[in-house]
Parts: structure tokens; sequence; C-alpha cells
């Protein structure tokens, strides 16, 4: 009984060798598709993203119009009357007693909903100038679908408005931040020698700074009456300059390793320059590591932003962001009484978690072994 | 290649272990993996049985059965291991005890143990050498701190420990690989078990310290008479090691006969082509790199024989339809295999 | 072992030196001076302050004394124990900072204390019990504890508190026992104070340490000396808690040298809310007030125990794990 075993058969189970075909990083977006939580996150902030985009044509009113018939106005009733979907005006009263407005709808006063109607004026993405809002109501009236502030002040326009920071202002520092880490990393982790003790006595120095006391003292020292765009570059820059560090680390350390791997030694055998390698070895072999880490440090960003704001050293009134919001939420009376205060809170919850979720399914991922 | 005296191994022999029909299957996100559709083997007292076959075919996990130490994922549906601590007294069937049960605890480590592919990591970073060898003398033979310690030195001294004294209070990263998989040897064998289960201890290390090991097993197996499971891929050691074989395909052994007999009178296709793929001269390892094709997807399942996609000599119309049984060649010699032709 | 302490002590006084001497210039960057901030405080209140009395003021605080007079000076007394005067209350600042120190300092030890205490156990239960629901409601718990501010949660326990446990909160005692000795009335007084802060406190970091032991004590479960640990007939419970935890326990031993400061300071909104007296307000109005020595003592103080709690953090490591070489 002899057989050749060169003349055995391919297999027939195709499936297999698939696996070994498919590039790495489509079989990490299978891996990431399998985690139901992170996916979800994932379209809730997309579906944030893209509602900051049209905030401005969402949003019925300026973020600061002062409204002292609406103060503290609840969310307003919709109903349909005559065929039109509209809300109600409201009969403001004082409660003498408690100190507090009270408000009563007039049902005989119905107010129709338009829609794509005209009001201030803003730059659709910072470039179109128009006037055109998704609803509004007739001139004279407001209405506050989310309820409205002490002042009056519509919560949803403010809500809307201030997604354009909170939603920006830690994500681009991270970003800012992650480039810096990785530049700087790579340096050190990859020439070494005295280059890379600068580096790292300088990172040293850094971390033994307690972050939030360097935080806020940075915050404390940037000009109180600067433009709102000025303050928010310059807070950018803080959450970066502070957070470039970890990374930083840990990218030097995988360089480190890969350095020593064979395809580099085989790379540089072959006169490959420093540049070359660099892009073509080192970085994608990190880069999986450097976008799980910038995903989970934007949640941490975003609520450095908040505590900032809430604390009266980040954005200031007039502008407005989730941050500032949260601080006219922090007494039990805000609370209790006007409940609607808290969304700001409760949006914040969900894009933090949200932000959490998405970078954990990405982090098992890219590694599911870790 | 030494030639071992070969006994016959009948139902009748005297049996450490006998594994029957065992099915365990893994159920994982992505379906169930079938890694053992009905193993059956035995093993005979004071005899090196060895394991054979490619990646995933069910080697470690036939071998972690008889411990009850497959992940929890993993579920035994079927079959019966049956275990004999003494010749002619009353076979335990295994199965029979819980995962954590203190008469599965009482076995392992006392009775049948087992060592590890990876001597870097089979030891725990974070206890001295003797801490680890103590922690079984003192769970299975005695208490006494002092009595234990001194078994612990002397089993280092046996497995050939340099200076064991030292070592004892060293820990495992101060030990180079060959000196962690003797100290696993020596953690083994601290309790004189009466059955070794050997996963692919040597294939981590090189070839002059894989040698020095497998003598190291050798010996000691004549010494102790422990009986010992060697599961490998490598045909060399098998030779060197294993009195008989059993080679295993897809979750199923498909032959099974005298460490001789696999030799001169393979019978099996896939046998065959596991010894053709032997280079006759230089490297041992990654001997299966020339059978064609590769081991079928674990979640889907083949009908008829599971090798007759990669078999040469598959008849159309039998080896894709109907699974073959176990058919006897040699009784005498206890020879078996799991093919067409033969039936 | 000595020697490496001593070596680690003399980098961390140089640490320390550069520390104040960047976060003294951080500090004193605002435009303007503590005495702007208290004349606008007085002229808002109607008061007037002359020309003369203003320059009086600004020889005796050294206002207008160059960046590395001011550094100097401050340096040169707190080398002496002397921190300077506090400009707000022209109190001495190392008796301000002590005060409040102590306080934050109680009460991170026992928030760090109910985060491990808590963490740990949970921690490795839901990753021996993974995919169980148990396991699946730990790991909700730890999102809402990462997402959820903790002035909020502070807030919220504070309404319950006060509404249906009737109970007076914030601050750290009632005022009938403000001011007097330490006794055991007090002390359960205290304890009714603080446990909310305590809570909040450690809620967020206990949902972050039990995320890490989970993940690391699943990496270590399947490790190969786990299963040469069963094989040895080791009951589970003791292949969890002596073999496996001691090996899964690294990060949390490291995380106590950035934990410690980061709950110190963490609490200020939480302090905030809850009207605790402790450091974190403290500094925050000493930046607002531009009281720069009072600031810049605190950032000091605050980096040398994140040095201190660091180098003790290495030490335990170089102790639970024999591989860690103290270098
Ligand atoms: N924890 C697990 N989850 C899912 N499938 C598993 C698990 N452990 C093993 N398997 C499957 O069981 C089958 C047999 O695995 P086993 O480890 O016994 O292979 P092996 O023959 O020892 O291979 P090797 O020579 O590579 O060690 C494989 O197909 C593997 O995919
Ligand atoms: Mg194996």
């Amino acid at each position: 009984m002899a057989v050749d075993a060169t003349q055995l058969p391919h297999t027939t189970a195709t499936h297999v060798e698939d696996v070994g075909q498919i590039p790495q990083w489509q079989l990490m977006v299978r891996r990431f598709r399998k985690s139901k939580l992170s996916v979800g996150g994932m379209y809730v902030l997309i579906v944030m993203y893209v509602i900051m985009l049209f905030s401005d044509f969402l949003a019925p009113y300026e973020h600061n119009r002062l409204d002292s018939n609406y103060a503290w106005g609840p969310p307003s009733q919709i109903a349909i009357v005559d065929g039109k979907l509209s809300t109600f005006a409201l009969k403001q009263t004082l409660d003498t007693e408690r100190l507090q407005w009270l408000y009563v709808v007039d049902t005989d006063r119905p107010l129709p909903i338009q829609f794509f109607v005209q009001g201030y004026e803003y730059r659709f993405l910072g470039i179109f100038p128009s006037k055109l809002h998704f609803y509004g109501v007739e001139e004279g009236y407001q209405v506050n679908l989310l309820g409205a502030d002490k002042d009056g002040k519509d919560v949803l326009s403010r809500l809307l408005k201030g997604s354009q920071i909170s939603l920006t202002l830690g994500f681009v520092g991270v970003v800012i931040s992650v480039i810096i880490g990785s530049i700087v990393g790579t340096a050190s982790g990859y020439f070494g020698g005295s280059i890379d003790n600068m580096i790292q006595r300088v990172i040293e120095l850094l971390r033994s700074f307690p972050d939030i006391p360097l935080f806020l003292s940075l915050a404390a020292a940037l000009p109180q009456n600067a433009p709102v765009e000025i303050r928010f570059f310059m807070i950018t820059m803080i959450i970066a300059v502070i957070g470039w560090t970890g990374l930083a680390r840990e990218v030097r350390g995988k360089v480190m390793s890969y350095r020593n791997a064979d395809y580099t030694a085989a790379s540089v055998a072959a006169g490959g320059s420093h540049w070359h390698i660099i892009t073509r070895h080192l970085i994608p072999n990190s880069l999986s590591h450097i976008i799980v880490v910038g995903t989970l440090a934007i949640p941490a960003a975003i609520g450095s932003e908040t505590a900032l704001s809430f604390l009266g050293l980040g954005i200031l009134p007039p502008a407005v962001s989730w941050g500032v919001m949260v601080r006219d939420a922090q007494t039990i009376e805000a609370i209790t009484t006007y409940p609607w205060m808290l969304l700001p809170v409760l949006v914040l919850i969900i894009t933090v978690l949200s932000f959490y979720l998405l970078g954990d399914g990405i982090r098992d991922a890219v590694d599911p072994y870790a | 290649m030494t030639s071992q005296p070969t006994t016959p191994t009948t139902t009748a022999t005297d049996d450490v272990v006998r594994v029957e029909d065992l099915q365990v299957n893994f159920y994982t996100q992505l379906g169930v993996v079938r890694a053992l559709n009905g193993v059956s083997f035995n093993i005979p007292r004071g005899k090196v049985l060895g394991i054979v076959g490619e990646s995933g075919c069910g080697k470690s996990i036939t071998g972690m059965s008889i411990m009850q130490l497959v992940a929890s994922v993993g579920k035994t549906e079927g079959g019966k291991i049956l275990f004999n601590e003494s010749a002619g007294g009353n076979p335990i069937n295994i199965l029979d005890y819980e995962r954590n049960s203190p008469e599965m605890r009482k076995i392992r480590g006392n009775n049948i143990s087992m060592i590890f592919q990876e001597p870097m990591s089979s030891l725990n970073p974070c206890y001295t050498i003797s801490d680890q060898i103590e922690e079984a003398i003192r769970l299975h033979q005695t208490e006494d701190k002092v009595e234990s310690r001194k078994r612990a030195i002397e089993v280092l001294t046996k497995v050939g420990m340099p200076n064991p004294d030292r070592i004892a209070d060293s820990f495992p990263h101060e030990l180079s690989g060959g000196m962690r998989q003797r100290a696993m040897i020596a953690m083994a064998l601290s309790c004189t078990p009466t059955l070794l289960i050997a996963d692919e201890p040597t294939t981590a290390l090189d070839v002059t310290t894989e040698a020095n090991i497998l003598d190291l097993m050798r010996e000691l197996q004549s010494e102790i008479g422990t009986s010992i499971m060697f599961i490998t891929h490598n045909m060399g050691v098998v030779a060197q090691m294993c009195d008989e074989v059993a080679v295993m395909y897809l979750g199923r052994v498909v032959e099974r006969a005298t460490v001789d007999d696999i030799f001169y009178e393979p019978r099996h296709p896939y046998t065959i082509a596991l010894l053709q793929s032997i280079p006759r001269l230089g490297r041992t390892k990654g001997i299966l790199a020339s059978i064609e094709g590769s081991v079928p997807d674990p979640y889907s399942r083949v009908t008829g024989c599971p090798f007759h996609p990669r078999c040469p000599v598959a008849i159309k119309g039998v080896c894709d339809t109907i699974l073959p049984e176990e058919t006897i060649v040699d009784a005498a010699k206890g020879h078996t295999v799991r093919c067409h032709l033969y039936s | 072992m000595l020697n490496y302490i001593a070596r680690r002590l003399i980098n961390m006084i140089v640490l320390l030196v550069a520390i104040s001497f960047i976060g003294f210039f951080i500090i004193q960057l605002p435009p303007g001076s503590f005495l702007d901030v208290e004349l606008q405080r007085l002229r808002s209140l109607g008061g007037d302050v002359s020309r003369d009395q203003i320059k009086a003021l600004e020889l005796r605080y050294g206002i207008n004394d160059p960046f590395l007079v001011k550094y100097w000076k401050w340096v040169e007394r707190s080398s002496r124990g002397d921190f300077g005067t506090s400009y707000m209350t022209d109190q001495s600042v190392g008796e301000r900072i002590w005060g409040r120190l102590s306080v934050s300092l109680g009460l991170s030890l026992f928030a760090l204390l109910f985060t491990w205490l808590i963490s740990i156990p949970i921690g490795v239960y839901s990753a021996t019990h993974r995919y169980t629901i148990p396991d699946y409601v730990v790991t909700l718990i730890q999102f809402i504890g990462l997402a959820v501010p903790g002035f909020l949660l502070a807030l919220i326990l504070l309404i319950f508190a006060t509404r249906y446990f009737n109970q007076q909160v914030g601050g750290i005692n009632s005022s009938e026992f403000m001011d007097q000795p330490m006794s055991v009335a007090k002390f359960i007084d205290m304890v009714n104070h603080i446990w909310i802060a305590v809570v909040v406190l450690a809620f967020g970091a206990t949902a972050g340490l039990t995320r890490v032991m989970r993940a690391n004590l699943l990496d270590v479960l399947n490790m190969q000396y786990i299963q040469t640990a069963r094989a040895k007939g080791l009951d589970e419970a003791v292949v969890i808690w002596k073999h496996a935890v001691r090996n899964a326990i690294h990060p949390l031993v490291m995380s106590l040298g950035t934990l410690l400061p980061a709950l110190i300071v963490g609490e200020t909104l939480v302090a905030q809310v809850l009207s605790l007296p402790t450091i974190g307000p403290m500094y925050l109005d000493a930046l607002r007030a531009e009281d720069m020595y009072l600031a810049g003592t605190i950032l000091v103080m605050l980096s040398g125990l994140l040095l201190i709690g660091n180098l003790l953090a290495d030490l335990l490591l170089a102790w639970v794990d024999p591989r860690v070489r103290l270098e």
C-alpha cells in the first residue's frame, strides 16, 4: 500500500482559506460588527454629528434670545388643531408665595407650527449665509420643545448650538494630542539615544503634574474676554498638551519592539530611509493601537470641557456649550422643579457612553486577545 | 528507531485509561466546533502511547478531557473515560465527576498529571519553583512543610536539575526554557502519578534540549513505571518515545497500532501520507507541510470519511457518503484502522 | 533597595523644583494681580481706594516685582517651612492648606479603600461568570459609572438624602458640631455627612477599576499556568484567588499612584456641589483670586503626593511581582 503524498488533491473546504485572504482591516470590521453595543454607539454618534452640522437650521431661536414671558417655561404642548400641528400660547402668572412662575396653557390660542421659516441669520457649515430654519411659530410667541431656562432661552436651541462646541472641542483636542503623541513617541522609540532620553525627561516632568490642577491653572490663565473662537482654540490646546504624554510612551514602546522586528531589519538592510521605515512599517503597525487610545480619550476630553465650563473656567457665557448649560443645572431647585434643565446632562451622558462603547468595540476588534 | 517489545492490546489487557467514543463540542459565537467526534483508544499500563495528528485535530482536547480541564465552552456530550488506578482494580468513569468536585481534584495532580507545551508560560511568575511544586505535594501527600520541601528538592534532583537547592528558591523568569520544562516535569511527577499526559512537551525547545528532556522522560518512565500519553506532531519523537501510537484526524482516531506497525505497516492513507512527509535528513519539524490541502473548517461537517476530500485513493460513492467504522486488521497486536479499504 | 529609594527621592526633589517653577509661572500668567481682583471687589461694593493706598498695598505684596523675584521669595520662604501669606485671608498658607488637605486626604483614602474593596471582588466575579446576567449588569453599571459625571450623582444622592432620609447634607459636619472637639457624636455626624462624598468619589473610580480588573483577569485566566494550577488538583477558588488574581492586580497597584491625587482633586466638582471644605474648591478660589502663593503651594504639594504615590506603587508592585526589578 503506497500513496504518493504529493498527489493528494486540494481540500474542498474553501471557507478556511478564505479567512487567510481577507485583508486585516476587513477582519477587524467583521469583528467590530459582532459587538452590537459598539455598533449602536457608532450610529448614535453619527446621528449626533449630523445633527450638529445642521444645528443652526434645526434651532428655532438664537441661543441667547431672552424672553421673560417664558422664564422657566415648560416644554411646549403639541396637539393637532384644525388639522395643523400646533402648540399653544402660555399664560404666565406669579405664584407670590413660592416666588415661582406658573404657566397655564391657553387652549383657545393655538399657534400652528410653521416649517421652513425665516429666522436669525447664521452661516450654514460656517460658509453659506442663511436665515432658513426648520420650524417656528408666529412672531411674538415662542415654542420651546424642551422647555426654557431661567431667562426664557430655548433649551433645544441652546443644546443644538452647544453641540457645536461640545462635540468638536474634545474631539479636536484628542486628535491634536494623538498627533503629537504619535510623532514624539515614534521619534523617541525609533532614534533612541539622547533624543529618546531628552523626550522621556520632558514626559516624566509633565506627568509629574497632577492633571486636573494643571488643567485648572492653565485654563485660569486664559484671557477672560477673548472671543469664543480663541478660547475654544486654547482649551483645545490645553487638552492636547496634557493628553499626549501617555500615548507617546505607549507608541514608543511599540515602535521599539517593531524596530527590532525582522521586517524592519530587512528594510534597513535594503537601504530603506528613516522616513520610509517609519511611514511604511512603524506607523501602520501602531496605527490600530493609536486609534483605540484616541477613541477612548475623547469622552474624557469631552468631560474635561464640561468640568471646566461647569467651574466657570472653560467656555464662558454668552457662548454656550453643554458644560455651560450643565452649570445652570447644578442646584437642587433646578433639578426638582425644572427637570428639563437636566437634558444637557443626559445628552452628555449619551455622548460619552457612545464614545466609550465605540472605543471598546474598536479595541476588541483590533486586538481580540487584549 | 528503537524497537519496543510489543504486547498485544486487546480488550482484556490491563489499561490505565480507556477512552470510549468521546465527543466534545465547543459552543462559540461563530458556531459549534465539533472538536472530538467519538475518540476511542486505550493506554496500557506502564506504556507510552503516542498521539499524533495535524494541528487542530483534537489531541490537546483529548488530553484535557481526561483531566477534565477543557474550557467551559467545551461540552463533553458523550462517551466514557475509564480510569483504572491499579492493576486488577475497578475502573472509574472520570466523566461521572463534576469538573471542580473533590473527587476530580483528588485525581488531578495525584493520579493523573499533565505537562504543557509552553514551558515559558506554564509556571506562575509570582511564586518560586519550590512553592509551586510543594503546593501539589501538600495537597495530595503530606501537609508537613519540612517534608514537602524535602520531597520537592528530591524530585528536582531526580529530573536532573543542577543545583536543586538554589533553583528551588528561584522564580520561573530566572530559569531557561529547558530548566522550566524540567521543573514542570518535576511538578508533574512529584506525586508519582499513574498516568502522565505530556502535551507536546518539547516543541518549544531547541533540538539539544529536546533530546535531553526526551531522554529524561524515557528514563523516569522506566524507573517509576508511570504510563504516559505523549502528544506530538513529530514522528521522529514518536519513534524515540512511544510503545504504541494513535493517529488522529479531525476529532477521531483513524489508526491505532504498535509503534513498529505504524512505521512498517501503516494502513490508513492519512498515516501513510504523514510518514511520507518526514524528511529523511535534517529538520524534523513542520513535517505535515507536504500533505496537500488543509484540515477542513472545524465548523462544517464533512459527510462520509472526514479524510476523503484529501484522500488519493478515495472510493467514489463510498468514502464520501459512509463514515468508516473501526476495523481490526491485526487482533493480536491490537492494530485497528478506520478506512473503507479494510472493511 | 534603599539605594533605589534614595535615588528616587533625589529625582523627586529635582522634579518638584522644576514643577514649582513651571507651575508658578503658569499661575502668575493671568494679567493683573490679586490686588486688581480685590480692588474690583471693593469698588463694586462702593468703596473707594486712593492711589496712595494702592501703592502701599502693591509694595506690601510685592505686586510689581519681576517674576523671578517673586518666585525666589516664595521658594526661599517655603524652604523654611513658611509658604507665604494667602492674599485672600491674610492667613498663613500652610495653615489654610493643612486643614483642607487633611479633610481631602481622609476622604480620598476612604474612597480608595472603598474602590478597592468593591472593584476587586466584583471584577473577579464578572470575569469568572462571563456572559451571565450578573456580568452584563456589572458591565452596564461600569459604563454608567464612566459616563455619569460625579457631580450629578452627588446631586441625585443629595436629593434622596434630604427628601427620604430627612438628613442635613453638605459640609462635613452639622452646624452644632462645627467648632466642637472630636467626639463619638461628632464622628457619627461626620460619617453621616461624608458618605455621599465617598460614594460619589469612589463610584467613577470603581467603575474604571472593575473594568480593568475584569479584563486583566480574563487575560490571566487564559494563561497556561492557570491550567497548570488546575492540573495540580487545586480548588477553583484557590486557582482564581491565589494564582490568577495576584497576576491580574498589577494595573490596580500601579493605579494607586495616580488614583490618590486624582481623587483628591477630582472631588473639586463634587465638593462644589456638596460644599465640602476640601482642597479642590480652595485651589479653584485661589486661582480665580490670583492668590498665587496659595495656588502654587497647593499645586506643588499635590505633585509631591503624586510622586510619592508613584514611588509607593512601584515598591508595592515589586513586592507583588518578582519579575519587576527596582532600578
Ligand atoms: N476554547 C475553544 N473554543 C473553541 N474551539 C476550540 C477551543 N479549544 C479548542 N478548540 C477547537 O478544538 C479543536 C481541537 O483543538 P486541539 O487544541 O485539541 O488541537 P491540537 O490537535 O492539540 O492542535 P495543536 O497540534 O495545534 O496543539 C480545534 O479545531 C480547535 O479549533
Ligand atoms: Mg495542542
